[in-house]
């Protein structure tokens, strides 16, 4: 046997590091080397120590989860990062998994589905939590919004007309329309509220 | 002089790896003991009969029933019954639900574990708990005129994307009196247009999606 799987685990809630804490320290073949509350943290903590495995939360202060997992992989290419989060939406999953994320779980999981992953991403292989992976398949085919259009929808949803956003954009008003006519379209919404409805609940945007 | 009896914990959380945080924190004080824990709100409220614990935490988000109705529940039978919200949501409606529900506090998840078990005593000792945060939280909301049900169930088909003629239809109402709900709903949220008031609706609790 080799030297044991060594651990970050990188989240806001205290109490949910305090859980991966205990988790961990009931297992022989792992060990927690060090803690982060954020993403800033999680860099530096990386670079101390160079844990084997990291267990990123997508959504804290400062610096988010992904912008750390970026970070930490363009420093360390072969860095292993399992992104624990609340978020269902396929567009966050598919960001981190862009982003070199080995595997992507909810935090709803089972602690022995933990414990696997952990070793299956110390081992190389890649693991999507099957709710994750089945809202993905579901929009695998979908075509992305661009960053103007997701800026577009974000200014939707803060209860911008066309115009206002025209002005805010700096672009014209049936530019905004084309956007907005695209934006719904690529989410098979019917209108722009039921747009800002899809959005927050695929991830694209947040309120 | 005798050792007072332990406080007895009940920990209500579909996620496993808060409970166990939850679970580790408890053990390490002395005045405490975790004695049960459930995953949903059903299993709480059955375990609750079963353990009659001095102070119980428990989750907003349930995957079956909401956090709010297991108390509701519980406290109807067992009306002393000292819980505590414990919760990553921190939309005003959803505090002001659970407080008129009769929480004994409102704790967010992000507390700092020390913390945590301060509430848990001071809620077991008879005094209510409501952070500063949660508090500011409530405070921005607290002169709001709430939404009515039917204002509420126009919104929720605002959010599918209806329009005013097709809600009007599925309520049996005229366009008219949807237009009117839909501008009442938007004063009372103090919305620009129907989207910002999902939007901001989603965001204060209102609506889930």
């Amino acid at each position: 046997m080799g030297h044991p799987i060594r651990i970050l685990s990188v989240d806001d809630h205290a109490l949910l590091r305090g859980g991966i804490a205990a988790l961990v320290a009931t297992q022989s073949d792992m060990t927690l080397v060090a803690e982060a509350s954020n993403g800033r943290e999680a860099i530096q903590q990386f670079r101390t120590h160079r844990p084997d495995v990291t267990l990123m939360d997508i959504q804290m202060p400062a610096v988010d989860g992904i912008e750390a997992l970026i970070a930490i992989r363009a420093e360390f290419p072969d860095a292993r990062v399992v992104v624990l989060t609340t978020y269902k939406g396929d567009v966050q999953a598919m960001r981190a998994l862009k982003a070199g994320a080995q595997a992507y779980l909810l935090k709803g999981l089972l602690q022995k589905e933990l414990l696997d992953t952990i070793r299956d991403v110390r081992a190389g292989r890649k693991r999507i939590g099957q709710e994750v992976a089945a809202e993905l398949a579901d929009h695998v085919s979908d075509d992305a919004l661009s960053p103007r259009e997701v800026e577009v929808l974000r200014l939707i949803a803060e209860g911008n007309s066309n115009k206002l956003i025209a002005d805010r954009l700096s672009i014209s008003e049936d530019t905004v329309k084309g956007h907005v006519k695209n934006i719904l379209s690529k989410l098979g919404a019917n209108d722009r509220t039921h747009a800002v409805t899809i959005g927050l609940k695929r991830g694209i945007i947040v309120v | 002089m005798s050792q007072p009896e332990p406080i007895r914990v009940f920990s209500v959380d579909d996620q496993p790896l808060i409970r166990g945080g939850i679970a580790a924190l408890i053990n390490d004080e002395p005045d405490m003991r975790m004695i049960a824990q459930a995953s949903n709100g059903h299993d709480a409220i059955q375990k609750f009969r079963q353990h009659r614990p001095d102070v119980t935490l428990m989750d907003v988000r349930l995957p079956d029933i909401s956090g709010i109705e297991a108390m509701i529940a519980i406290r109807s039978e067992f009306p002393g019954a000292r819980i505590v919200m414990l919760t990553t949501f921190e939309g005003d409606v959803e505090i002001r639900g659970a407080l008129a529900a009769g929480a004994r506090g409102y704790v967010l998840k992000h507390i700092p574990p020390g913390e945590l078990a301060g509430v848990i005593r001071r809620v077991h000792s008879g005094k209510k708990q409501i952070p500063a945060d949660v508090a500011a939280r409530l405070a921005e909301h607290l002169s709001d005129e709430s939404l009515s049900e039917r204002e509420l169930t126009v919104l929720e088909r605002v959010a599918e994307g209806r329009r005013n003629r097709e809600i009007g239809e599925l309520l049996g109402i005229s366009e008219e009196t949807v237009k009117g709900h839909v501008k009442h709903i938007m004063e009372k949220l103090d919305a620009h247009d129907r989207t910002q008031a999902v939007a901001i609706a989603v965001r204060r609790g209102i609506i889930q999606l």
